[in-house]
Formats: structure tokens, sequence, C-alpha cells
């Protein structure tokens, strides 16, 4: 497979690159008015669109990013030969693939937020930045770029922000656990790499980068080959699929749950509860540090993500069924990780809602969880397969019929295995009769283009021939 | 013997289909509308016959070569194909040849009837005979299972929902008493009747609601 040194990062939107790891963020999304006026628009937001471009002077005080529906791009009338040229899950949308992700019972689109129940959506724009202030400058100045042009009308916006520790954001999530750790390398993307973060090579024991086919359409993928994309091939090289899922979080039964298991599971509560995601509150693997947490190896970056599950068979350190296992199954399925290389999928996003601590009352009501995005070549062979096989069901793991403990949509009658072994502080374990922990509110599936895409959207030239 | 796999055997048939062009519809498409009404689940026909672990049936038109350049071949008749696994201990597939015949001969006159020489379930012997001039045998066969009996898969599949539904309501009970509800419950599991072939799905805890044969790759 041939590989490259460096991508062309000014082509390529900053948000596909990076992490921004900028504390505030508000999603905006547009409903585009006629196609005239929303190419005025975007060809207006062009020069404020963030690129992939290094920030040697430091980071902006914002950004913003572009990413469209399929209903999107017809609204924009880009030629019929490239809306068909999509892939098939991406001209159905998010919502037509709810019996295919398990978005049924509480997760069903019916319940969705009111922003997904009336006019499409047709535009995701997001701004992250410094400050709150920093964000909502950049919003006024695009509310009056989208005033001036009158090519969309804002259908609603969500805001997120790093959760707040002793005034320093950080990259905890609601239930407490520590996030951020997963997402892979690839080839040509310039990022401070880790062990743990790529591809298992044959040694089993060393990562590469991902090819960079698995992210960025264009280039070769896993397989060797280029990903299913949109034609013609200048509009979708250096773009990307976004998936985007709004994951309330049910903090009040979650910590019930935990509350009601706890006394039972002879490891304690907070075991317990590492047990399910596979890493203690602070990050530290189980798979690495299974009796307790440990700050020396959860903050080492050679470390945090470096490890395989080839000597836990069983489970005992890292649960078959916890979550960071399932999602990211390493060497656990044999050959070397290859069966899950082409299943990676980098994500992006921040919580929302107010941050609750242990000892402060809380309910399912208070609006709190996460923007979960995922970035992929190929919504329906990364996210989708992720969703469908590895969350909401248990096969590929051994799992059986058995859920994502934190994602599934148990409908009250989920059950986990926490495997165990003779020592007291680390018995086996089964929790069952468990609820949704989270609960889906709305999403979509967008198209991320290149920023020379978006110019040739702006100006009406995309042609398929 | 490359169709064995310990007591597991599988068992796979290839049947030429009758090409008859005054046939309207024709034959394979005869075929192809029975088998999409009959059912999967614990009332397949498939799924009252003794030893059947897995049963899936093809209509095979033709094989296309995807290449470049194109290469037309074509098959020299439409088939179809039966691939299962089955209990066979001894290798000698008769045994379960005959127990399709004796159990579902309707269904399996249903479809076979389309087939080039199918002399009918009624005759069994000759129903045994034609099946056995039809297998294919291979040198890899999809395995299905392990190699546990139809009945001892069903009944460790029971077992096991049964014990995971023990242990979550019987965690942390003082020992005695652990120990009295677990003799009982062992007398329990192991009194009951073993479950149909093709039941378990509706007896597992959460049905699978999820639609799949989808596209992903």
């Amino acid at each position: 497979m041939a590989t490259m040194s460096k991508l062309n990062e000014t082509d390529i939107q900053g948000f596909v690159l990076r992490g921004y790891n900028l504390p505030y963020a508000r999603y905006v999304f547009l409903h585009l008015t006629e196609a005239t006026s929303a190419r005025a628009l975007i060809g207006r937001l062009l020069p404020l669109i963030t690129t992939g471009q290094r920030w040697d002077g430091g980071k902006p005080a914002s950004t913003v990013n572009l990413a469209f529906t399929h209903p999107g791009l017809v609204a924009l009338e880009l030629p019929d030969a490239t809306l068909y040229s999509f892939p098939p899950e991406f001209q159905q949308g998010m919502r037509d693939r709810a019996a295919i992700l398990g978005d049924t019972g509480l997760n069903a689109p019916e319940r969705w937020d009111d922003v997904w129940q009336g006019d499409p959506v047709h535009a995701w724009l997001g701004i992250n930045g410094q400050t709150p202030e920093a964000v909502e400058a950049c919003f006024a100045q695009i509310a009056a770029v989208i005033a001036e042009t009158g090519g969309a009308t804002i259908l609603g916006a969500q805001d997120g922000a790093a959760v707040q520790i002793a005034g320093k954001p950080t990259t905890k999530e609601h239930f407490g656990y520590t996030d951020g750790f997963g997402n892979p390398d690839y080839i040509g993307v310039e990022r401070k790499s880790q062990p743990g973060q790529g591809k298992l090579l044959e040694d089993g024991k060393t990562w590469a980068p991902l090819a960079t086919g698995e992210l960025l359409l264009g280039y070769a993928d896993e397989a060797g080959e280029l990903p299913v994309a949109p034609v013609p091939h200048i509009l979708a090289r250096n773009g990307t699929f976004m998936v985007y899922r709004k994951l309330h979080q049910n903090v009040a039964t979650f910590r019930k749950y935990l509350d009601a298991q706890a006394p039972l599971y002879g490891g304690g509560a907070e075991k317990l509860k590492a047990k399910f995601i596979g890493r203690w509150s602070d990050g530290t693997p189980l798979e690495l540090s299974p009796d307790a947490p440990d700050a020396a190896i959860a903050q080492d970056p050679m470390r945090s993500t470096n490890f395989t599950y080839g000597d836990d068979a069983d489970g005992t350190r890292c649960p078959i069924g916890a979550h960071v296992r399932r999602v990211h199954p390493r060497d656990a399925f044999g050959f070397q990780g290859r069966l899950i290389n082409r299943r990676r999928i980098t994500r992006r996003g921040l919580p929302y809602g107010t941050f609750a601590d242990e000892d402060e009352a809380v309910s399912d009501e208070q609006d709190r969880g996460v923007i979960f995005m995922a970035l992929n070549a190929s919504i329906s062979r990364q996210f989708e397969f992720v969703q469908q096989q590895w969350i909401e069901y248990g096969n590929d793991a051994h799992q059986g019929n058995d859920k994502d403990v934190l994602m599934g949509n148990h409908g009250g009658r989920g059950k986990f295995v926490v495997q165990g072994d003779r020592s007291p502080s680390n018995p086996p374990f089964v929790c069952s009769g468990l609820p949704n922990f989270v609960e889906l509110r709305g999403g979509a599936y967008f198209f991320l283009p290149s920023i020379t895409a978006l110019a040739m959207i702006a100006m009406g030239l995309v042609d398929p021939r | 013997m490359p169709n064995q796999n310990g007591t597991v055997y599988g068992l796979t048939i290839l049947s030429p289909i009758i090409d008859d062009e005054r046939a309207t519809p024709s034959h394979d498409l005869q075929i192809r509308h029975y088998l999409a009404t009959l059912p999967t689940d614990e009332h397949s026909p498939f799924a009252q016959v003794p030893g059947t672990h897995l049963a899936r049936l093809v209509v095979m038109d033709d094989v296309i070569y995807v290449g470049m350049p194109a290469c037309e071949e074509h098959l020299n008749s439409k088939y179809l194909i039966f691939e299962s696994n089955i209990d066979c201990p001894d290798g000698n597939v008769d045994t379960y040849l005959r127990g399709l015949a004796e159990t579902v001969a309707k269904h399996l006159d249903a479809i076979w009837s389309h087939c080039v020489g199918y002399p009918g379930a009624g005759n069994v012997a000759a129903f045994v005979a034609y099946m056995k001039a039809c297998q294919l045998t291979t040198t890899f066969f999809f395995a299905a299972v392990n190699d546990k009996s139809v009945t001892e898969s069903l009944r460790a599949l029971q077992t096991q929902k049964a014990v995971a539904e023990f242990i979550a309501t019987h965690q942390g009970m003082p020992a005695a008493q652990l120990q009295a509800e677990f003799l009982k419950f062992a007398a329990d599991v192991k009194a009951a009747p073993t479950p149909r072939p093709g039941s378990m799905e509706q007896m597992m805890l959460a049905r699978r609601e999820i639609k799949t044969g989808g596209h992903n790759e």
C-alpha cells in the first residue's frame, strides 16, 4: 500500500484532522431556503471555515466547520447523478436507518428533540471556542451572514462544553468517567501519536497508523481500495462522513443502579463502575491495573492506551463486555486485530448540560449528556457496524444477545457479565435488569466536504461528468 | 472425512433444477416462491426433522465472473443448494435423510419436485438414493455449531440462560441458603424439558429487535 508523507491540510476541514481541545461548542442546525441564496451563504462562510492547517501561532479564539445532510445537498441542487452516487445509508439518513441501528423504543426517532421533528436539517455548523464569549461572537457573526444572504433558517442550536472541575476543563463525562482515549491514528494525519491508537501489527504489540482511507475519502483504505464515494472525485476527495448523535445520560438511573448492585459485588462500587467501561474513573485501563487506579499509567501517553487483551481472554481483568473492549477490541478477536481495522471511527464532540458532583442530587429529566460525533469514510461499514454488532449485539464478543452495558438500548431487560476469578475482591458478577443509561435524542448523517468541494458547491460547479 | 466435524456432519446437496421453457413461472422461480413462504423459527419444517442444527436452501442461477476482462461462462444448469449441519456421529447420512422423508415429505416434494430426476419422498429408499447421488462431498463446509448434538446444544443454551438468571437473583445470598436454592435449581434445570429446536430466540432474555441482513460488509 502506498504511504504518503503528508496530506494537504489546507484543503481538509480542521475538524476532521484534529480534536480541537477547545472547551466550548455550539452546533447549529440549518434549513437551507433555496439553492441560489444557500450557495451564496456557503460562499460567504467559506473564508471562516477552519482548515487543518497547523496552529503555529497558537489556538484561535474560535473555529467553524460545515457539513450537509443528503436533503441539504438536494436543496443545494447538486446534479442528480452526484446525489444518487452517495452511499445508500447517507441518502437514507440516520432516521430511516433506525431499525438497523437499534434506535427503537426509548431511542426511537418519534422521541427525538423538536429540531429533528419539523423542517429537515440540511446543514450542521460546528463552532468551537476557547470561551463561551468567543463561541457567542462567532455565532453572531455567522447569524448575520445567514440573515444577509437569506440562505438558511436556523432550526436550532446545541451547546456543548467540557466538564469543568475546579475551574479547569477536563475530559470527564457525566457518569464520572474520563473520556477521549480512543481515537485512532491515520497515515498522513499529523498528531501526537501514542501506542495503542492505530492498528496492531503482526507481532501483536506494535501499533501503526491506519490507512488514510478509513478516515478520508479519496485515499486507499485498509483493504487497499478507495472508499465508496460520490462523483466527481474532486467533490469527495479530502471529505468524510460524520455521524451526529445527541446522547442523553440518565445520570440518576445510572447512580441508582450502581448503588443497588455495588453492595452485592465483592469488588466495591468503584470497581464495578470501572468494569462497566474497562477503565477506572481517572482513565486507568483495567487491563493494565485491575485492582486500583494508577494515575502514573492514566497520564502517561506511552501507557494509557497501550495494551491488548490477549492475556485476558477470560475477561478477569477487563470484562469481555466492557464498553472499551467491545468498541475497540484490539486483539480480542484474534488475527492480530485485523478483523477490526475496518471498523474504527474517529470521535469528536463534547458533553452538554451541567455537571453534577457525586454528592449532588440529580434527576434523569435534567438535560445532560454527550454530543457524539463520529467521522468515518463509510458510515455503514464503520459506525453502523459498531453500533449494530458491537453495541446492540454481543455475538462477536461471545456475549450472546447482551448489549453494551453503558450504551445499549436495554429496555430494562439487559444483562452484563463481569468475569472474575477466585479472589474475593474480583468475583464473577451478573448485572441484570439493565435500564437505558443513555437515550438517543436525535441525530443525522452528514457529509463533511473538503474546502475545494465547499467552494465548488458554493459556485455551482459540481459536475459529475 | 472432510464432511465430519466430531459428531456433526456438513451435508451439502446440489440438485439440478428442471429447465423447461414451457413452465410459467419457471421451476427455479417456483422454488424461490415456496422457500420465501417458509418460516425460519421453530415452525420451519427443518426444525421438525431430528438432528438438524442448521439448514439453508439457496437457488443458484449461475456463477458470474466479476473480474476484468469480462469472461462469459455459465453453469450447465440452475441448481438448488441444500446446506446443513446435522447430527451424524457415524458418518452415515441415511438416518437423517430417512428422517427428512418421514417428517416433512410434503415440503420436500413441494421444493424438490422442480428438480431433475426427483423421485418423491413417498418412496423413502429412492429419496435417500437420490439425495445421496446429489450430495457434494466438500473439503470445507460452513460449521455453524461445535460438535455437540442438537439436544446437547439446546440444553446448554437453556442451562446458560437459567444459570445467568439464577446468579442475577441469588448474588450475595448467605451460603447455606444459596446452597439449598442451588440444589433445587439444579434439580429443576435437570427436570426441565429440552427446548424445541428453533425456539431459543424467543426464550432469550432480550430478544433481538434489530434488523439485520443489511449490506454491512
